[in-house]
Formats: C-alpha cells, structure tokens, sequence
C-alpha cells in the first residue's frame, strides 16, 4: 500500500506571491552578472560542431565572447540524409518507396526510372528524381530503418543549416549524393551465401555502426563486433 | 427492357444444388454437392493457400499448394483437383497440412528472386502474401538461384521477368481458353522453364492485359504502370468503365488526381474478372483531350450566374414558339441523372429531345467489349423512348433551319461537318461539355461539366443493368456535373428541376420512368488507399 505523506502548507507559502519573488530574483541576478562581468560562459552553438575550421582553429570569431566548446556527435546522431554509392558511382537506391512510404512527414518525394543499360545482374530500378525537403522532416530516422538497400543514411555527421529561403532545405538527389559514400553491403542480406557469411563474421549479432575514426576510409562503415567493444 | 437493381451479369442461371455435408477439421459445413473442395473450402471461410486455381480457367492443379489431407488417408491430395463428396472429412489446419504447404512454397521460392524491393507487384503479390502466411523463413539454399532474363518484351502492354515466374499456368490457359488465342507457351525445360510466347507471335491479343492481373507473382507486369508506382500509395475507387456499353465493374486506382490504371475489381463475380486493354486505357483521354474548365459566353470567360442567365434571356422567347423551334440534345457518354434534368429542360422548354450518339466501331467481341462505343445509351434511350429521335434527324432538323436554339448535354454528339456549318445560323447553341471538342468554337455559351471520373450517379448498360458511378476526384475550376448546370439554368428559367443533387434526380427518375422503377442507386463505396483495403494477393 502506497505511503500517504501529508505536506502541512504554511501561510507563507498560500501567500504565493513570495516565491514568486524569490524565483524571479534568481533569474535577475543571473542577468544582472552576466551582463556585467566579463565571465566566459560554456557555450554550445547549434550547426557549428561540423564546421573544418571550426576545431583546429583557436582564434575566436569575431563578436563572440564566451570561451569555445565543442563535442562531438554521437555515432547515431541523426543529421542531413546522404544517398549512399555502388562502387560505380551510381546511387544504391532503387526506388522502392519504403522511405517514403514509412516517412510519417511525407517529406520524401523519389520518382523512379528504368535503366535501359542495364545488364541482367543490375537492377533496373533507379531514383530519376530523389528529394527530400528537411524542413518537413521530423528527423525520426524511420526512412533510414525502412531502406532495404543500405542506400539512405543519417549519419552524415552534418546538421541542417539556416536556410534564407524555404527551397534552399529541399534537397536533391545530387546534394543528397554528395555526402554518400560507397556501400558494399550485400543488398537484401548477407545473399544466397550467408551461411558462410555468417560463419565468416563470427557472430550473426554483427552490425553495421558508423566509425568516424575511419573517416578516410571510402567505405564508411567498418564492421564492429559489438560483444568485444 | 426492365432496370434491374445491379444484378451480375456473370452469375449462371441458379439452380439449387443439392447440399451435402462435410467435416473440415471437425467443424461440419453443408456445401453444394461436387463443386471444386477448394472453392467450398474457401467459401466456408477456410484459410487455403493456392496460385495456379482460378475460378474463370481450367484446374491443372500445378503449384500443389493447396494440400489437404482426406479422410484418414495419410497422402495429401490438391484440394483445387477433388470435388465435393457426401461426408468428406478434410484436414486443413493439422501440422502435416501446414508442413507441406511450407515445404512446398519453399520449393516455389527455390529461384525466385525475391526482388520485391523493385517489383512493381509487391503489395498485391499471392506469392508475397502466402510467405508471409505460411513460411517466412530464410531459404535454406546455398546454390546461387537459375538466373534468367529480367526484361522480356511480349507485346505492345506486358512485359516479362523470367526469374519471378512460379511457373503456375495461369497466363497460358487465359490465353488459350478465355482469349483462344494461344499467344503464350512454356519453353525450355525443368527449372529453366520460362513463359515466352510462341515463335513469331507476340503478345497483342485486346484482353492480354488480363494476365498482369492474374499473374500471382510479377513475372508479367503491365508496361504502362512499370515503376510508375508502388501499389499500396494509390486510392482505389470503385466505378464503372466508360470505354464501351457494356459497363464494366472497375476499380480507378489513382494518386494525386492522376489515374494510374483500371483494373476489374477482385470479385470473381462482376464481369467474369476481366477487362479488355481498351477499356483499361479510357483513362487516357483525361490526359489527351483538353479539358474545359470555365464557362465562356462568345468565346470570352465568364461566371456561371451570367452565363445560365444569358442562356435563359435568349431562350425565353423561343419558349412555346411554333414548331418548337429548341432542340434538346443528350450525349450518350451522360449519366443517367444527366440525362434526367436534360429531359426535364426539354419538357420546360417544349423541346425536341436528341441523343446525340456514336457510331458502332466494330471493336465488340464474344468476351465483354460490345460494337456501341456508347457507354449509356440505354439509360438516355429510356428518358424518351420513341420521342428521342437521332442524330440523323437532328442533322435534317439543321438544315431545314427548323431549330433556332441548340442545347447540347455532353460531349457524345457526334455531328457531320455538313450540319455542324449550319450551328452558325443558330440563335443560341450551348454546349455542356467536359472535353473541349470540334464544335466548342460553334457554340455561344460553353459550360464546363464533370468528367466521368468526377461524377457521382449512375450508368445504364446494354444489358439493362443499372450501375452506380463514383468520383474518384473533385472537378477542376467551375467544372460541374451536367445536371448541376440544367438545374441553375431551371432556376434562371423559373423552373423548379424538383431535386439539388444527383440522389434526387435518381429518385425522382425511378419514379417517374417506368423502365428505372425498382432499379437501386447502389452501395456508397468510399475512395479508399489500398495500403489500408486489406490484405491483396
């Protein structure tokens, strides 16, 4: 049975109006300080952790008075999308749908195209038009669990910067492919040979995480067992 | 001819068979004696997996999927290949039944590609559903799958991917015993087996689209909805096919205002299943014809109030005229409750009633596609009866200058040039139309009207069937349904139509016209998103 604890109220506290005080004096005095005193303040500013010179440069920029902090993202930090790579160079998308069926924003709009090359071990299928406005994304990461081919990602490791004009934040399919890098991972699964695959790998516990210490690594992905980390 | 209330034009001639009784897992059911087990076992609500049965095409039992074991025999028998017997005990849901259809589609899927990701079948797919029912297990194959072409062109609309096909027969039967035209054929041998068509032939028969409808998996797809898609992001609204007057049952499957394509729906009940490539295309003139979309008065833009009053000044004094001299036009491609207000006009007017109608084009068939391109016909026909005269007389009418004023209701007029000069010599034509057509720059006052995908009512076929239409989408600009217009124009008259929409004038048609009496106005449909219909396939 749950304890019953009785808070006896006082007058002092019914008047109300004296905490009021008390409270709004702590956020005027926080004011007041940091107005007037010349304290670096911690400061994190949100579209900057990417930025090259951002890191290696100690020198402030200009008009900026609190003292430097950056951080790295996180390994799953959801940024822009990227459309990821064949080894040719074509987009490993091939217009399936499940990302934007899936998307709950409806902010992917892919039309598709057949490939008149294609030899019999393509695949047919590819986006002609790949656009995803990152304004109505709501950022869920649901696009990037639906693909089937490893061919959208959210790890670009690059947040959405202020746009001037709504059109600037509808991506295409070539910005969205700029960021990609090249994917081998074997459409579909481990393919017809996944016994061996899996024996191969170790464990079928394996997973694909981004490891940005392998940032010059073309693949981008490196497989890491999670049981040894 | 009397207006039924949507009977089917399939349905055989009922007889009552004789009903015995069988036990299924136990459970007792009374079927009708030496129909298909399959079909009965379908019937009674029992979960069969099948993909080479159809109920249109002959058994083959090809795909041994639908297993069921009989009485206590322990070999188990296709279900699709026995018919109904007094006291058949069949087990459908022991553990051996679900083995064997587990074993067996594992068999199927030993070199299917399972390319679902770009197969513009996924969604609808028997092959996909019945995985999902009865495997969903990882093939336990190491050996790389028989590799075959990807894109086979048969014909002017499907095109085949070898490596998808289940080999179940049913394209080839349709061929050879619906189509009787034997344009399809297995080649090769074992499990290099692939559907082609035969040498020196081509897929191009006018019903060959039905094969990518009943294709389980999506071997043969159709060219024009080819990676236009996926099927689960289109609305599905059911209607009725205005290619020909037959009148087919149809879905509209449609996204963003755009029709996609037109399938017959999936009840094996309304018309045999099929639909010609004809009837399937109709949608196409939505996107060929120009769409009028504002009314016009002399050829300039104008709003409806002023157009309809325009119409009714210079109408007026041509009302009760001698010889009425007004000719009431109604287009055979009208619903029926377009034809009723057109009717109604005329009888405010005192107007001549013509049905403005096609020629036959010779296209009809022993399936379903009928000679009269005219998709209402019957249902305009029965506005008047023998006071409807035709065309021919209309033409006559124009040259003899009998008429002064023309109202034309839908864009079935189909006028000789001669007599299409001599509009010029009218005080008024009106023209109420949908498509922008020859004799637009003929007319004096242009309305927009609904297309027939926009219109909510119904359609009388040749067989007397009364059918109920559905929107799929809202009219563009001031477009609107016929009938809307003759009622604002009733009004600009100082004539009361009797009815503000399309279930009242089907009421008051029914009763008022003997031939519509006891006909139904049908069941509300609503547009739905196949995502959310159920389960296809």
């Amino acid at each position: 049975m749950a304890k019953v604890v009785s808070i006896k109220r006082t007058l002092w506290d019914a008047l109300y109006l004296p905490s009021i005080i008390k409270g709004l004096g702590i956020t005027l005095r926080h004011f007041f300080v940091n107005t007037f005193t010349s304290r670096e303040i911690e400061t994190l500013r949100y579209g900057e952790w990417d930025l090259p010179d951002y890191k290696d440069n100690p020198a402030k920029p200009e008009g900026w008075r609190g003292k430097k902090k950056t951080r790295d993202l996180p390994d799953r930090h959801r940024g822009l999308h990227r459309l990821m790579k064949r080894p040719d160079g074509s987009a490993r998308c091939t217009a399936c749908m499940m990302c934007a069926t899936v998307c709950p924003a409806n902010c992917i709009h892919i039309e598709a195209g057949e490939r008149e090359d294609a030899t019999s071990r393509d695949i047919e299928k590819y986006p002609a038009t790949f656009v995803i406005d990152e304004l109505v994304c709501v950022v869920c990461g649901l696009c990037v669990e639906a693909c089937p081919c490893d061919a959208l990602r959210m790890d670009s490791q690059q947040m959405m910067k202020p746009v001037a004009h709504r059109d600037d934040a509808v991506q295409q399919k070539d910005q969205l492919m700029s960021r990609g890098a090249t994917s081998i991972a074997v459409d579909g699964g481990a393919g017809a040979d996944w016994r061996n695959e899996y024996a191969r790998l170790g464990d079928a516990r394996q997973i694909y995480r981004p490891d940005r210490s392998f940032s010059d690594d073309p693949i981008g992905y490196r497989i890491r067992n999670t049981d040894s980390k | 001819m009397t207006m039924k209330a949507q009977p089917s034009k399939a349905q055989p001639s009922e007889t009552q068979p004789e009903l015995v009784e069988i036990a299924v897992d136990g459970e007792t059911f009374s079927v009708p004696k030496g129909k298909n087990l399959l079909e009965a076992l379908l019937d009674v609500g029992e979960d069969v997996s099948y993909f080479c049965y159809h109920p249109r095409l002959s058994i083959v039992a090809k795909c041994r999927q639908c297993l069921v074991g009989l009485g206590d025999g322990h070999k188990l028998v296709p279900a699709c290949q026995m018919t109904v017997q007094e006291g058949m005990k069949v087990r459908s849901k022991t553990e051996q039944v679900r083995e064997a259809r587990q074993a067996i589609l594992e068999f199927t899927l030993l070199n299917h590609p399972l390319d679902c990701v770009i197969c513009d079948k996924a969604g609808e797919c028997t092959l996909q559903r019945q995985y999902m029912d009865w495997d969903g297990e990882a093939s336990l194959v190491n050996h790389d799958k028989v590799s075959k072409p990807k894109k086979v062109d048969l014909g002017p609309d499907i095109v085949l991917d070898a490596e998808r096909c289940i080999l179940c027969d049913r394209c080839v039967r349709f061929m050879a015993e619906v189509a009787k035209a034997p344009q399809l054929l297995f080649a090769k041998r074992g499990d290099h087996t692939e559907v082609s068509c035969a040498p020196g032939e081509q897929l191009d028969h006018p019903y060959a689209l039905n094969v990518a409808d009943i294709c389980p998996v999506g071997a043969l797809t159709d060219k024009s909805f080819r990676f236009q898609s996926r099927v689960w992001d289109l609305w599905s609204t059911r209607t009725v096919c205005q290619g020909c007057a037959a009148g087919c049952d149809m879905e509209l499957h449609h996204k963003d205002g755009d029709v996609y394509r037109q399938v017959p729906p999936k009840r094996w009940d309304l018309n045999l299943n099929w639909m010609c490539n004809d009837g399937r295309r109709t949608y196409r003139q939505l996107l060929e014809k120009e769409r009028v979309t504002h009314p016009s008065l002399g050829g300039e833009r104008t709003d409806p109030d002023t157009a309809t009053t325009h119409i009714a000044e210079a109408l007026q004094g041509l009302i009760g005229a001698e010889g009425s001299p007004i000719g009431v036009v109604l287009g055979a491609d009208v619903s029926n409750e377009d034809a009723y207000a057109g009717a109604r006009i005329a009888q405010v007017l005192g107007a001549r009633l013509y049905l403005g109608d096609r020629p036959d084009d010779g296209k009809g068939d022993d399936i379903l596609r009928l000679n009269d391109p005219n998709p209402n016909r019957a249902g305009v026909r029965a506005m008047a009866n023998k006071d409807l005269l035709n065309t021919k007389a209309l033409a006559e009418a124009l040259n003899d200058g009998a008429l002064k004023a023309l109202l034309v209701v839908g864009d079935g007029l189909d006028l000789p040039a001669p007599a299409q000069r001599k509009l010029n010599a009218l005080d008024l034509v009106v023209l109420s139309t949908p498509f922008s057509s020859a004799l637009i720059k003929k007319a004096s006052v242009v309305l927009p009207a609904a297309a027939w995908t926009e219109i909510d009512g119904t359609c009388t076929n040749a067989a007397g069937e009364v059918k109920r239409m559905r929107p799929a989408f809202e009219p563009p600009s001031h477009a609107r349904p016929h009938w809307d217009w003759l009622v604002r124009l009733g009004v600009a008259l100082d004539a009361d139509l009797g009815f503000l929409d399309a279930e009242g004038a089907f009421s008051e048609m029914s009763a008022n016209i003997e031939t519509f009496a006891g006909a139904s106005w049908g069941d509300t449909i609503p547009t739905q998103r196949l995502r959310f219909s159920g389960r296809r396939g």
